[in-house]
């Protein structure tokens, strides 16, 4: 596909963002902002896990991004489309921390610190509650939080936004990098890219967009908490999203998260569930989804499409 | 691009799912909206009030004058965002009148934001915070049948002084999560203000393994009473550790853990003593109300009915949510059984009955919510395995607070 | 103040204890497999759970049980390890993560749906027993009897590893896999042994849980992320360094509880604290070998 054609898909997407919400009714219209924040934080976990760093604490970006937008709003009374700057970086300093601390070590090491410290945070959000409301939590100031209108059309946008950057950088000179670094870090020097900026690099946008996330979800909620805001359940969605539509793929995150809502919202008119049934469910498609199709639905449908050879445990390619 | 058959086929299911129940919806039915937690970690709330409004409409015979009665049960999944989605699809798409839940606090106020937009009659049968009050207490619409966490400490700073006199001193353990924060300044309100001097306020951590640095502390100024303000989990830790490192405090009290079941098998032989607060215990005997007998029947008639449904024993989110949807359903017939929440409101209003967990009449609460029912708790202290009740009056079943037991 | 400072000794080395006991399975583990077992967490809870029905339902007490649980879990381990990650053992680290991450929600929410989330606890009767040792400082009977089982599974494990041909064999394969497998050590089979031998700790340890914390399905996950602040801390092939990475935790833990105003609040924090701390200065850790990229 050629450059002017991408560019005007684009353009036609993020427009679509702001005309299709009017028409939408309102139980769509949240399913569609729902969907919106799932794919950004999805893209961003797809785009680290591009570079070899698996990602076990997204929750931690989504709690800042949406912590950060409750006390700005409520100390400085942000608008909401200002709030998303501070958060981002919040966002991306936290993911360039994260970077740093874990330097040239394994990815092991990566996954390990991400998680502590998405839990250390939360930990945080507890202990200083004049900061944070603590555990009673915060409700984000009501006079300004938008329409539900405004705020799909918002979410959709910065979806778009999300999956043009990760395809731009799929296509840039760095997607050799990207695939190097998931085998080793030496291969990466050998390209002339630093291996320790590059992470940090790519820790930093990342970071920055799954803090939309939590931004978008903290005003379209208009409350939070810290068991919610770092959540588990966060990181999981964020990482079989792109297990299910297709790992390290631009267009994988975005099926998949269609796909797993879409899911969800079955099972949960069919099964009637108790709980733990919706996790287990994302507990199998994680097992099984690594061990038999591990470039998930869209490596399926290629595969179909071009009747091709076997399955290697790790995608041969990035598309 | 790719986004061909599977994502077409997905994004129709998912229109399928949202455009469905908003078809098969007759006029003659009453509509009422019940976001609850079925799935999630508080599924066990969500699940004991999906019990109770089941039944409440089963006996009610599951119609108003020759209008069904249907409950829209949306499950919050314990997580906000789906909270605010069901909120949304139960009061715009559905245009429900009426609201029953959530119970559990974080789900119930990440509801209000969304319930703002068509303020409709909303009961809630849980959330004890504070909080609400603030943000909504003076809601004509809002119906809140269940103690906030003050009313807890009230009734337990009040009994404690009646059995055991003035001056006695206090220590209290909180935890750092909503609750222990939420309900320290008012133990230390109402505490005070029934005379008992604080001497010690010590934080725990939520999930912590060992107290022992906290007991310490606690040991050192040897209070008459140990106020244990935490949940479940850190109750049924709080209730072992006393115990075991034999803090010789003479009178342990708990809030709304020692009533559980799970609280008393997992303590064995530490829960002797532990005295608590709760909205219903098995052992409160009430009389049937007589103007409702079919639906506030004596107290062990209803544990029976409720035993042979459900297979189980009534716990309070069960008796709550029953009696609150009794109340409503009561009103809107009495409101001549229209959807009109107005009418439905000023019908609630007037109510007063006399219910399995006391007296059902709105008043305003103490702290500023217009209508609130049911804020007297119920103090009962575990003895050799059963429930003694010690407070109120009405239900009172023994008049001495007994002292605690420690390891030998 | 040296009653104080006893206080604290007595108590750190009980928690100490504790947390050795969480953190040597998944040490082994990664020593010898090089694989993270994120599913740790729910095969402690899996062995309290074991207990909990034996206690309540045939009466047997969690020490006796201990055993039997223990063999069911490398039993199960063994099982799981074929099955799954004995497939993926050459695939790119990230898979690895990804499986026993989600084994490990399998595993916790077939728990909540069997036995839904009310904490459970074994009673025996020495988890409501105590000693006076001092005027001001108790013991109690039950975290002494956790202590004492720690340094025994310890002692028992390094004594099999240095001195059992399986032993050695194991080791030899956490050295070095392609020199070990030239001495004709079958490196597959040890690492489904290691696997095995780990699941059996980590159940035992949930035995031993199951006495001194509510059990849930949920309770793995805590155990999970101080696990895994131990074994760097220490360093991640080192089961001495697991130890001492324990001890030190629990001390700095309980000197912090004891010291500082709403310290036990904090407390939780001085593990990621010392982890990230650990990360920057020395990621080997105390002991061990691994860090660097390899």
């Amino acid at each position: 596909m050629n450059s002017t054609r991408v560019w005007i898909v684009f353009a036609a997407a993020i427009i679509a963002s702001f005309v299709v919400p009017h028409f939408l009714p309102p139980g769509l219209s949240d399913w569609v902002t729902r969907l919106s924040t799932l794919m950004l934080v999805a893209i961003s976990w797809n785009m680290m896990a591009n570079a070899g760093l698996i990602s076990l604490g997204h929750s931690g970006f989504w709690g800042l991004g949406a912590y950060s937008v409750a006390l700005l709003a409520n100390a400085f009374h942000m608008p909401f489309w200002l709030s998303l700057i501070p958060a981002m970086l919040l966002g991306a300093i936290f993911g360039a921390f994260l970077a740093y601390i874990t330097g040239r070590l394994r990815g092991l090491f990566f996954a390990i610190s991400t998680l502590a410290t998405s839990e250390a945070l939360r930990v945080v959000a507890l202990m200083v509650p004049k900061l944070t409301g603590g555990a009673e939590g915060v409700f984000v100031f009501d006079q300004i939080r938008p329409d539900r209108v405004t705020m799909t059309s918002f979410a959709l946008c910065l979806a778009v936004v999300a999956v043009a950057i990760s395809y731009f950088l799929s296509r840039s000179r760095y997607q050799y990098a990207l695939r190097a670094m998931r085998d080793s870090e030496s291969a990466v020097q050998m390209l002339g890219v630093n291996p320790a900026r590059f992470r940090i690099g790519v820790t930093t946008l990342s970071g920055a967009i799954a803090a939309c996330g939590g931004v978008i979800s903290a005003w379209y909620t208009g409350y939070l908490d810290p068991g919610s805001a770092f959540d588990l359940k966060v990181t999981i969605s964020a990482q079989i999203a792109p297990l299910f539509g297709g790992l390290y793929t631009v267009t994988g995150p975005v099926i998949g998260s269609f796909a797993i809502l879409a899911l969800s919202e079955l099972t949960r008119l069919y099964f009637n569930y108790s709980g733990g049934v919706g996790l287990l469910v994302y507990g199998c498609i994680l097992v099984f989804g690594v061990l038999l199709m591990p470039s998930g639905l869209v490596g399926l449908w290629k595969r179909r499409r071009k009747r091709a050879g076997p399955v290697a445990a790790i995608p041969a390619e990035v598309k | 691009m790719y986004l061909s058959r599977s994502s077409l086929m997905v994004a129709f299911s998912v229109l399928a799912t949202v455009a469905l129940p908003a078809m098969g919806h007759a006029q003659d039915t009453i509509k009422i909206g019940a976001p609850l937690s079925i799935s999630g970690k508080f599924v066990s709330y969500g699940a004991a009030a999906k019990r109770g409004v089941e039944m409440a409409v089963d006996i009610y015979g599951g119609k108003i004058g020759n209008k069904k009665i249907e409950v829209l049960f949306r499950d919050t999944q314990s997580d906000p965002q789906v909270t605010v989605n069901s909120f949304t699809q139960l009061l715009v798409e559905e245009k429900v009148n009426f609201l029953i839940g959530p119970i559990a606090t974080p789900m119930a106020m990440a509801g209000l934001p969304a319930w703002r937009r068509t303020k409709a009659l909303w009961v809630v049968p849980g959330a004890t915070t504070p909080l609400l009050e603030e943000e909504a207490g003076k809601e004509p619409m809002l119906f809140h049948t269940f103690p906030y966490a003050y009313y807890y400490h009230l009734s337990l700073a009040r009994s404690l002084r009646e059995k055991l006199g003035p001056g006695k001193t206090v220590a209290i353990i909180y935890s750092d999560d909503a609750y222990g924060r939420e309900h320290l300044p008012y133990a230390q309100k109402y505490f005070t203000q029934e005379g008992f001097k604080i001497v010690a306020e010590e934080l725990v951590r939520s999930g912590a393994t060992d107290l022992n640095p906290v007991l310490a502390k606690i040991r050192r100024v040897k209070p008459d009473i140990l106020l244990g303000v935490v949940q479940t989990t850190d109750g049924i830790q709080l209730t072992k550790q006393v115990y075991v490192q034999r803090l010789n405090i003479p009178y342990l009290v708990g809030t709304a853990y020692p009533q559980l079941k799970q609280w008393q098998d997992a303590s064995g032989d530490a829960q002797e003593g532990w005295v608590g607060v709760t909205t219903y215990i098995p052992g409160m005997k009430a009389k049937a109300d007589p103007k409702y007998p079919k639906l506030f029947m004596d107290s062990d008639a209803w544990i029976a009915e409720f035993t042979k449904r459900y297979n189980r024993v009534p716990e309070f989110i069960d008796v709550g949510a029953y009696v609150s949807t009794c109340m409503l359903l009561i009103a809107i017939e009495n409101a001549g059984g229209v959807d009109d929440k107005e009418k439905v409101a000023e019908e609630l209003k007037k109510l007063d009955v006399s219910t399995m967990i006391g007296r059902g009449h709105f008043e305003p609460s103490i702290g500023g919510t217009l209508n609130q029912a049911f804020a007297d708790v119920v103090v009962h202290q575990r003895v050799k395995g059963t429930d003694a009740i010690l407070f109120p009056k009405e239900f009172e079943t023994a008049d001495k607070l007994e002292q605690a037991t420690y390891a030998k | 103040m040296a009653s104080l400072i006893f206080q604290i000794m007595v108590d750190s080395l009980l928690l100490g204890g504790v947390y050795t006991l969480m953190a040597v399975g998944l040490s082994l583990a990664f020593g010898v497999t090089r694989i993270i077992n994120f599913a740790h967490g729910d095969v402690v809870m899996y062995g309290a759970y074991a207990a909990f029905f034996a206690f309540v339902g045939l009466n047997v007490d969690p020490l006796l049980s201990l055993v039997f649980v223990a063999v069911l879990g490398g039993i199960g381990g063994y099982l799981l390890f074929k099955l799954t990650l004995d497939r993926i053992l050459d695939a790119a680290s990230i898979n690895q993560v990804l499986l026993t991450f989600g084994l490990g929600l399998v595993l916790q929410n077939v728990a909540v749906i069997l036995w839904t989330g009310d904490e459970r606890s074994t009673t025996p009767s020495y988890a409501f027993d105590s000693w006076f040792i001092s005027d001001d400082v108790v013991v109690a009977k039950g975290r002494l009897i956790a202590f004492g089982l720690a340094i025994a599974f310890v002692v028992l494990l390094l004594a099999w590893l240095r001195w059992s041909e399986l032993g050695r064999a194991t080791r030899a394969v956490s050295q070095n896999r392609a020199a070990a497998s030239l001495m004709g050590i079958n490196v597959r089979a040890m690492y489904g042994l290691s696997f095995a031998l780990s699941t059996a700790f980590g159940t035992a340890t949930g035995a031993i849980m199951s006495f001194l914390l509510p059990i849930t399905p949920f309770m793995g996950f805590p155990i999970l992320v101080k696990a895994f602040a131990i074994i760097i801390l220490g360093g991640l092939d080192s089961i001495v360094g697991t130890v001492i990475g324990a001890f030190f935790l629990a001390t700095a833990e309980t000197t912090i509880a004891y010291v500082v105003p709403q310290g036990i609040g904090w407390a939780e924090g001085v593990a990621f604290f010392l982890l990230v701390m650990v990360l920057i200065a020395r990621p080997n850790g105390i002991l061990g070998t691994v860090g660097r990229d390899a």
